[in-house]
């Protein structure tokens, strides 16, 4: 055919796109004349991949055979009619998103509406108005190609991101070094981690230092998910370069936030908490760089740890401060992430730092020490909608009690 | 979030009210890009009528301060109360603000 037989189709000056034009159209009549004229229509506008049913058993073999991208189904046949194709097709999930653009001589509105109700995507009357039936055609395969490409999209990000979120747990310690610590302190760990987004931006540690130490930290990037989660593997990595002051939480601090200043962007930033504790005198020295102020509590009551100071990754030259405090046998550390005081209650209020610290004595009273941030988080998640805005860290270090003390 | 801009002069006091929270990035945003449309001299940001921050609220207030020193105008934070006073406090960003 020469070029001057081909038809465009209206609205449109182009051609039609490769992804378009290669679509895969099923054409279904019961008269021959019928489909050769709607397949000619479409060849002349450059459809190529085009293939044909008879009546509505016909249409619904090749479609089990190889699914169209689109089909043009007469709604008028013999034995299985159009509608009943329409159904099934839809009944299938294979086929429920398939594009149907029925084809029908009947006008009536209630005609109409039953095509629509048994699943057809859109509706043409005959006789065929051919620009008409292109226009139509394309913007449905249009459609379906788009609609195909973002969930493809959506299906490969989401890949992405489940990969990501497994290598970001294992940025979290892991259970041999979470047993080296909780028998040099004589203590059980409690640790919660969750994400409010696929990715998060809280990190947690601990680990043995020289003989007798060991050393915990909290963290908390600003904001969340990607970006959040992408500062969490740069601090991990940055943390692992000064092995030789983690013995020292000011220096180390200093230290982390001198690379971090470098390399996080304006307004991203960490808070932390770090501690190091000397598991034969008991003495506990900590810095803090903005994280929620942990406490440590007992039998003899609670008392907060200072934790103020400039999160890492803004200034170089912020320095940080070493605190001193005990952290006897019988005793429990409680870090944890801003979420748990901010998050909104039932009521609209928030727990706040004061609420937290009055449930964690109420708890001591009524159960196990060790299972506090458990019994703790049962009964905050029972109050809170199924996505927190933001993630949660709770760690808890139960230091056991020396024997024949409480 | 909400705002509001008070201009006297060169002088600008932007009233804020609600959260300033992750979630308001883009109205943060708008703010910053109005004060880059202005001539400015000093900047307050009145945080009275502000009842939550959160860390990439404080980043905002940080994305700010930037703005000031590279355009070379001056800015403070005041009327920090409750929660969010003590978000200030427990990260030492008052003084960073305001230096």
């Amino acid at each position: 055919m020469n070029s001057d037989d081909t038809m465009t189709v209206p609205g449109r000056s182009d051609a039609l796109p490769d992804g378009v034009k290669d679509a895969h159209i099923l054409i279904v009549d019961d008269m021959a004349l019928m489909r050769k004229m709607i397949g000619m229509s479409l060849e002349r506008s450059g459809f190529e991949n085009l293939t044909y049913a008879e009546d509505g058993d016909d249409a619904l073999n090749k479609i089990s055979e190889n699914i169209p991208d689109l089909v043009i189904l007469d709604i008028n046949m013999p034995n299985v009619s159009g509608y009943d194709v329409c159904k099934k097709l839809r009944a299938d999930p294979k086929t429920a998103s398939l594009p149907i653009l029925v084809q029908s001589a009947s006008e009536t509105p209630e005609e109409r509406v039953e095509v629509f109700a048994v699943g057809a995507t859109d509706f043409v009357s005959k006789p065929i108005n051919q620009p008409e039936l292109l226009a139509r055609v394309c913007m449905h395969l249009e459609n379906r190609f788009l609609i195909r490409n973002l969930s493809d999209f959506q299906t490969r990000m989401q890949d992405e991101l489940k990969m990501a979120r497994e290598m970001q747990h294992s940025l979290l310690p892991g259970d041999g070094v979470v047993k080296t610590v909780e028998v040099r302190s004589q203590s059980v760990i409690e640790a919660f981690y969750k994400a409010s987004f696929e990715l998060g931006g809280d990190l947690w540690g601990t680990w043995p230092i020289a003989d007798e130490k060991v050393g915990v930290f909290v963290l908390d990037v600003s904001g969340h998910g990607v970006g959040a989660a992408l500062n969490t593997f740069s601090l991990h990595a940055t943390m692992a370069r000064f092995e030789d002051k983690k013995h020292d939480p000011a220096a180390f601090l200093s230290a982390v936030n001198q690379t971090m200043a470098n390399t996080m962007k304006t307004g991203k930033f960490a808070t932390m908490f770090y501690a190091v504790l000397d598991c034969q005198t008991h003495d506990l020295v900590y810095a803090g760089a903005g994280a929620p102020q942990p406490f440590i509590f007992g039998a003899n009551g609670l008392r907060k740890l200072d934790s103020s100071g400039l999160p890492v990754g803004i200034v170089r030259s912020a320095t940080y401060e070493n605190l001193e405090d005990r952290f006897e046998p019988g005793e429990s550390l409680f870090c944890y992430s801003d979420v748990l005081i901010e998050a909104d209650r039932p009521d609209g209020s928030m727990l706040g730092e004061e609420g937290l610290e009055q449930k964690m004595i109420e708890l001591l009273d009524t159960g196990d020490r060790n299972s506090i941030v458990k019994r703790f988080l049962d009964e905050f998640y029972e109050t809170q909608k199924e996505h927190l805005p933001d993630d949660l860290t709770a760690i808890a270090l139960h230091r056991a009690a020396e024997a024949g003390l409480p | 979030m909400e705002y509001r801009i008070e201009k006297n002069d060169t002088d600008i006091r932007v009233l804020f009210s609600g959260g300033i929270t992750f979630s308001e990035n883009v109205s943060f945003r708008q703010v910053l890009k109005e004060l880059s449309e202005n001539d400015v001299s000093t900047c307050v940001f009145d945080l009275e009528g502000v009842d939550m921050v959160d860390s990439a609220g404080l980043g905002m207030f940080l994305i700010a301060k930037e703005q000031a020193d590279t355009a070379g105008w001056k800015l403070s934070v005041t009327g920090a109360q409750g929660h969010v006073a003590s978000m200030l406090k427990l990260t030492k960003l008052s003084d960073l603000l305001s230096s």
